[in-house]
């Protein structure tokens, strides 16, 4: 797998915490994100990852710790202070959001086509037939049929609407895109297709990625490293290989055991 | 062993240009925490020098480590102590000690440096067989379709039939995935190759061929690891032989769990 050229993160995470009346949520969680490097964070229901993905995502506010952010142009953002403004500046140019349910991250009222080209309005493109063009491609990229451009979300399949989320989400090209169990609630063989578009995709784009999973498969698949979490810490970390093919922490011996061998 | 065997990591890596892998005490033993926290010693300190040009063969009784001392020089497994050196001429120090290196260290030492051959294949499913065995050039920047005609006459000369080539080997008979993962291993002709068993589920003509490979990539000046059980290749291969001992006292059992049982 490529990785990135550079040794500067584009994410840093230092002792962030998140907590719901005092306790559970995520705690004193360090972390880093690297250009074109793809980091999945395991565990199991209420070990604290997905509170985790949206305290990095800035959609829930944090308790405490720091978060920083590298912008292309290599300026660093304090993003817990940032302002509102360039907060969703960066989300709609910067980053990308994949909910696990792709009802989440479209817009049911408008066309497949639009929810592709609605990002791109959204950062000033105007023209028309551009961006009709850029859904088409997206669509295609996706391995939707672009014919199929004027059709409703709720008219594609459950996969078809998750390859759909997808493509509104890159095609404003960001550097970064957080997902939330991307592939959980699609049938197995719908679920392996979207894989191999998802690795295909952030090795071509060399495009960074934080993905939250409770699939041990999708991480090997999927993942340079990984964060292994449990009632809201990070037990273990590291190579994902490495981490599964030798795991040290209890919980995670567990986690590798429990899964069935290909 | 090697001369100069007392020396730093830092002189013997900046006086020895051969010098390509450098373990020293390696220990490494097993908590299964989920067994009552059963202690396995797997290797209980094993030093090693390996030069570019040798092909050190890892000898020893099932259960000895050998396996585990190859996945701990590949990054794989975690030594519990001692340190395991690799040549790594783009840093000052010119080498990586695993234990403290990052992941992305790991990684860049693996698509530049290191080659691995596992004993079975485990690969990225629903990939074809080219793809698989030309990935690793196109991860260093190769042309792809260079690296794809590389990988179609390496695959030729390991006898792939060239019908499974644009196939996942998921289904393909042991042997013929063997040799998709030993293409996969040596195309990218790493400076050092650690080969865990290549040669296991292969027929005798196939077991040659890959023989050959390994001698072509010792002569051409790669420093090569690796476990033969066939003594034939073994001899054909090795310009030396290293023996592992099963460590003594290799299993602590925590009494109490056993008695819980």
């Amino acid at each position: 797998m490529m990785m990135a050229s550079s040794n500067t993160p584009l994410l840093r995470a230092r002792g962030l915490s998140k907590l719901y009346n005092g306790r559970g949520g995520c705690i004193g969680v360090d972390l880093d994100v690297y250009p074109g490097e793809v980091l999945c964070i395991v565990g199991e229901s209420g070990s604290g990852k997905s509170t985790l993905l949206n305290a990095l995502a800035l959609r829930s506010p944090v308790n405490s710790g720091s978060l920083d952010y590298r912008t292309s142009e290599g300026e660093v953002l304090n993003l817990l202070t940032l302002s509102e403004q360039r907060r969703r500046l960066l989300s709609r140019t910067d980053w990308g959001f994949v909910h696990q349910n792709a009802r989440d991250g479209l817009r049911s009222g408008v066309s497949a086509g639009a929810n592709i080209g609605e990002p791109l309005m959204a950062v000033g493109a105007r023209h028309y037939g551009r961006l009709r063009d850029a859904a088409s491609d997206w669509m295609t990229r996706v391995e939707l049929d672009p014919k199929r451009i004027d059709e409703l979300p709720g008219a594609f399949s459950g996969g078809m609407q998750q390859r759909l989320q997808i493509a509104r989400n890159l095609v404003t090209q960001p550097r970064l895109v957080f997902m939330d169990e991307p592939t959980a609630g699609l049938d197995v063989s719908v679920q392996a297709r979207l894989l191999d578009l998802l690795r295909s995709l952030t090795s071509k784009l060399h495009l960074a990625a934080v993905i939250v999973t409770h699939d041990i498969g999708v991480a090997r698949l999927l993942a340079h490293r990984l964060m292994v979490m449990k009632d809201g810490r990070v037990v273990e970390s590291g190579l994902t290989d490495q981490v599964l093919d030798d795991p040290q922490h209890p919980y995670t011996q567990t986690l590798v055991a429990s899964v069935l061998p290909a | 062993m090697n001369a100069n065997t007392g020396l730093s990591n830092e002189l013997a890596f900046a006086q020895r240009d051969a010098l390509m892998l450098r373990a020293r005490e390696i220990e490494k033993t097993f908590t299964l925490h989920s067994q009552g926290g059963v202690r396995i010693a797997a290797l209980a300190g094993v030093s090693l020098d390996v030069e570019r040009g040798e092909c050190v063969v890892l000898s020893g009784a099932s259960g000895a480590g050998k396996s585990t001392l190859l996945r701990c020089m590949y990054g794989n497994y975690l030594t519990t102590s001692g340190t395991i050196a690799i040549r790594d001429d783009s840093v000052a120090a010119r080498h990586v000690t695993l234990s403290h290196a990052t992941p992305h260290e790991v990684i860049r030492l693996r698509r530049t440096t290191m080659g691995y051959v596992s004993q079975f294949l485990r690969a990225i499913p629903r990939v074809a067989s080219i793809d698989l065995v030309s990935e690793p050039l196109i991860s260093r920047g190769v042309d792809e379709d260079e690296a794809r005609s590389r990988a179609a006459s390496l695959l030729e000369s390991l006898n792939v039939p060239r019908r499974l080539w644009g196939l996942a080997p998921a289904t393909f008979s042991g042997g013929e995935q063997q040799r998709v993962n030993i293409a996969r291993g040596l195309i990218a002709e790493h400076p050092l190759l650690l080969l865990d068993e290549p040669t296991a589920s292969l027929d005798a003509e196939n077991r040659q061929v890959v023989a050959n490979l390994v001698v072509a990539a010792r002569e051409r000046g790669a420093a090569i690891v690796g476990i033969f059980h066939d003594e034939d290749t073994r001899d054909r291969v090795a310009t030396r032989v290293i023996r592992l001992e099963t460590p003594v006292a290799q299993t602590t059992t925590n009494m109490e769990y056993l008695q819980a049982c």
